[in-house]
């Protein structure tokens, strides 16, 4: 007899294991997929709350049905849900087609890492604004040729318009000798400018070899970095991302960047927060986009293409060493 | 409504009432990006998606309702479809507004697939913009062909593209106004009918589940949506033509220089939308290069022919100045400054660190709101003092544009300092390392208030010929 409760002992304890095993591993995939792109455990509030230790805030009951049905709650006017839209600028959290098992696989997760996070990493305090930085090359350059070439524009019709004050007969041949040469002068202008820029074109060649690859997914409203393509959101969870993107200065990197929802778009902007380059993350494609970092700094990502109401919130940053 | 006459006259009324209203959602979305009206920026999204629906769509009308009147001094538009395009408007903004008030749909005004149905609205409010834009669409493709029917009843199509020019014949006399209205709409139904398609295949998803390619449908709503907003540009442009030399007391006829030129425009508008799709890399090289070259080639018919033409025509003439002659003269300038600013962005290494910042919304809002509306306001205010023939107040008129080209402009300059330093377009809120964007979207709203007051008070002016016109029975 109790050779046999050993024996059943000894079986179902490492079958028992191996079940919560797979419900952690379900609830962390789950959390990946479904949570990560608005939510933390631990690092602050983002599209939506932090979750960490949200199950002290919430009932079990509730945050079930808030995480199977989110629409139907907002819909039936739940007073806590309402709160929470009003609070993250009415970002009404979609239905993503969890059951009960998967919403509780989920806080079994996010409750095991809200453990494992020290309360000293918890929410940091916002930011202060930065002043004004100062406006560089080439975007100080690109200002200057356009306000130059305005006042001319701005000046010539001024200078028509007070013509009219004596008038006169005016030679037509003239003018249209006049016409010649304003043609010819934009054409070759035009035609230098179009000589000019078109090598700086940023399309990288396929011969072209970076010093690193990175692969960037971006998804309603995250940019998640990995070292191998990320093609759906159902990679994400199984596939090993970035965390934490560090770069050397001079490296050639190409970005291999797709969209997984919809369009969004890739923005570098330069430890002087200038746009450095910028690319667009499309469904079902991917866009190689070559930067070769020269200033070492904080670079910080900015989503440049609309992509709904988490759009201005949607950022990430990499390091330059 | 008796005639297309008349119906320029409502079509003047609908714009005296939306226009202000799209204004003031504009001042709300640049005082919330200033940090202003924090408990409304939920509404942001919504708003821009309909301030940018409603602008495109007003200015359209607009200046469609004003070739449909010129048209019809030499030719003979439907009354009846003059009608249906008022009904069929209508129709289109109260699902627009259903769907933005009561779904808060927020999917932009150019509906980029596949957002439309992958955002945080209901999908019942995605199908009904996309059933206003049907609406809006069909209705405009039906006007466009009319007045496309009305040309062709008095012109061959070699005619009215004015090909006998090119021969040394100048019979039948083709008034350029016909010449670039002509043009304009052939384009106008080639966009209207991409616009189509993209629409067919967003149902096509809605209905099969069947996904759409994310690049081809790009190509269909840039062509259609950057098309269609040109050429609103070029029925406005069309406007100069047949009104400045009433004011100058000299000619502009058609010759082989604007022939060239106009049908020149009829194919470089096909292929310079482009340009929108340079981020895209994976869209084939050649197109890319092909939208650069589109973009800067037509600056030269506009430049060289119509603006140098103008510029000539006005040139130490008996000027008469009144509030239709300053505003069509500083519409024209408003097109060749916004224009310079779209020809900076439009060449791919400067799009690298312009494209989809506030640089997009500086240069379009020149040449639409400086150009395109003070085109058709201007032209609006001909038609009511031509009727009405009220003494005017020139003074008055000048201190009137002085107010509107400041507000515009100080608007528009905050825009162009923005897009420098790199702050996005179509951000609720700035992050922190952005801030000072907060600070230019402040002082451009104020400068919106009074470009807004401005344009109450030649609401004002123009109003009291209007009615004048409107009992006079234009």
């Amino acid at each position: 007899m109790f050779r046999r409760a050993l024996l059943l002992v000894v079986v179902m304890l490492p079958l028992s294991w191996a079940a919560q095993a797979d419900t952690a591993a379900a609830g962390s995939l789950l959390y990946e997929q479904k949570c990560a792109a608005c939510h933390t455990i631990g690092q602050g509030d983002r599209i939506g709350p932090d979750l960490r230790n949200v199950a002290e805030r919430r009932t079990e009951a509730w945050l079930v049905r808030f995480i199977t049905a989110p629409d139907e709650m907002i819909a039936a006017k739940d007073e806590t849900a309402l709160r929470l839209v009003e609070k993250y600028n009415r970002i009404m959290m979609p239905n993503l087609g969890l059951s009960e098992t998967d919403a509780r696989a989920v806080l079994d997760h996010i409750q095991a890492v809200s453990a494992a996070v020290p309360a000293s990493s918890a929410p940091p305090t916002p930011s202060t604004p930065f002043s004004k930085p100062e406006l560089r090359a080439p975007q100080s350059t690109i200002f200057t040729a356009f306000l130059i070439s305005s006042v001319i524009v701005a000046a010539v019709f001024a200078w028509i318009a007070l013509s009219t004050r004596s008038p006169a007969e005016v030679d037509v041949k003239r003018a249209y000798g006049w016409r010649k040469a304003f043609f010819g002068s934009g054409v070759i202008a035009l035609v230098a400018l179009l000589a000019a820029t078109a090598p700086r074109a940023p399309y990288a060649g396929a011969e072209t070899k970076p010093d690193r690859i990175v692969h960037v997914a971006a998804r309603q409203f995250e940019f998640v970095f990995a070292d191998e393509p990320i093609t759906s959101a159902a990679d994400l969870g199984r596939a090993p991302t970035i965390q934490r993107l560090e770069l050397q200065a001079g490296e050639l990197v190409e970005f291999r960047v797709t969209g997984l929802d919809v369009n969004h778009a890739f923005g570098l902007y330069g430890p002087q927060r200038q746009l450095v380059a910028q690319t667009q993350a499309m469904p079902g494609y991917v866009n190689r986009l070559l930067v070769r970092f020269t200033e070492p700094g904080q670079y910080k990502v900015l989503c440049l293409e609309y992509c709904a109401a988490g759009h201005h919130l949607m950022q990430t940053s990499l390091t330059v060493h | 409504m008796r005639g297309v006459k008349s119906q320029t006259l409502y079509w003047m009324a609908i714009t005296f009432v939306l226009f202000p209203i799209l204004i003031l959602l504009g001042i709300y979305m640049r005082s919330v990006q200033a940090g202003a009206l924090g408990e409304l920026q939920g509404w942001f999204y919504p708003m821009m998606t309909l301030h940018g629906v409603g602008m495109v769509g007003v200015w359209y009308v607009a200046s469609m309702g004003c070739v449909a009147n010129v048209l019809s001094k030499y030719v003979s538009p439907s009354p009846a479809i003059g009608r249906l395009a008022i009904v069929g408007s209508v129709a289109g903004v109260a699902l627009l507004l259903a769907c933005v008030f009561l779904g808060r749909f927020a999917g932009g005004w150019y509906f980029l697939y596949p957002l439309p149905l992958k955002g945080e609205w209901p999908l019942w409010s995605a199908v009904t913009f996309l059933a206003s834009l049907t609406v809006l669409g069909a209705t405009w493709l039906i006007w466009s062909l009319d007045l496309l029917r009305a040309i062709a009843s008095k012109y061959s199509l070699p005619q009215a593209l004015g090909w006998h020019y090119l021969s040394g014949r100048d019979q039948p006399q083709l008034p350029p106004a016909i010449l670039i209205i002509t043009v304009s709409l052939i384009a106008s139904v080639a966009a209207l009918g991409a616009g189509v398609i993209a629409l067919a295949l967003f149902y096509n998803e809605i209905l099969t589940g069947a996904p759409s390619d994310a690049l081809l449908m790009k190509n269909l709503i840039f062509f259609f949506g950057h098309t269609v907003v040109n050429l609103a540009m070029y029925l406005g442009v069309a406007l100069v033509y047949e009104v400045l030399p009433h004011y100058a007391g000299r000619p502009w006829k058609t010759n082989k220089v604007v022939v060239i030129s106009w049908n020149a425009v009829l194919l470089i508008v096909l292929f310079a939308y482009f340009h929108h799709l340079y981020m895209d890399f994976v869209q084939p090289g050649v197109l890319q290069y092909l939208g650069q070259i589109a973009s800067y080639a037509s600056a030269i018919p506009a430049a060289v022919v119509t603006i140098f033409g103008a510029l000539l025509l006005v040139y130490r003439a008996r000027m008469r100045w009144n509030l239709a002659s300053i505003l069509l003269v500083l519409g024209l300038a408003g097109w060749a400054i916004g224009g310079l600013g779209a020809l900076i962005d439009s060449t791919i290494s400067v799009n690298l660190r312009l494209h989809n910042t506030l640089w997009v919304p500086a240069h379009f809002h020149t040449y639409m709101v400086a150009g395109l509306v003070f085109l058709v306001v201007g032209y609006f205010y001909h038609v009511c003092q031509e009727a009405s023939a009220t003494p005017e107040n020139v003074g008055y008129h000048k201190l009137l544009a002085t107010l509107l080209v400041v507000g515009a402009y100080g608007f528009f300059m905050m825009f162009y300092l923005s897009g420098a330093y790199s702050v996005p377009r179509r951000f609720a809120a700035y992050p922190s390392e952005l801030a000072h964007g907060a600070t230019y979207s402040g002082v451009a709203a104020a400068f919106a208030g009074l470009f807004l007051l401005g344009f109450a008070l030649y609401v004002v002016e123009t109003g009291k010929r209007w009615r004048k016109a409107l009992h006079s029975g234009v």
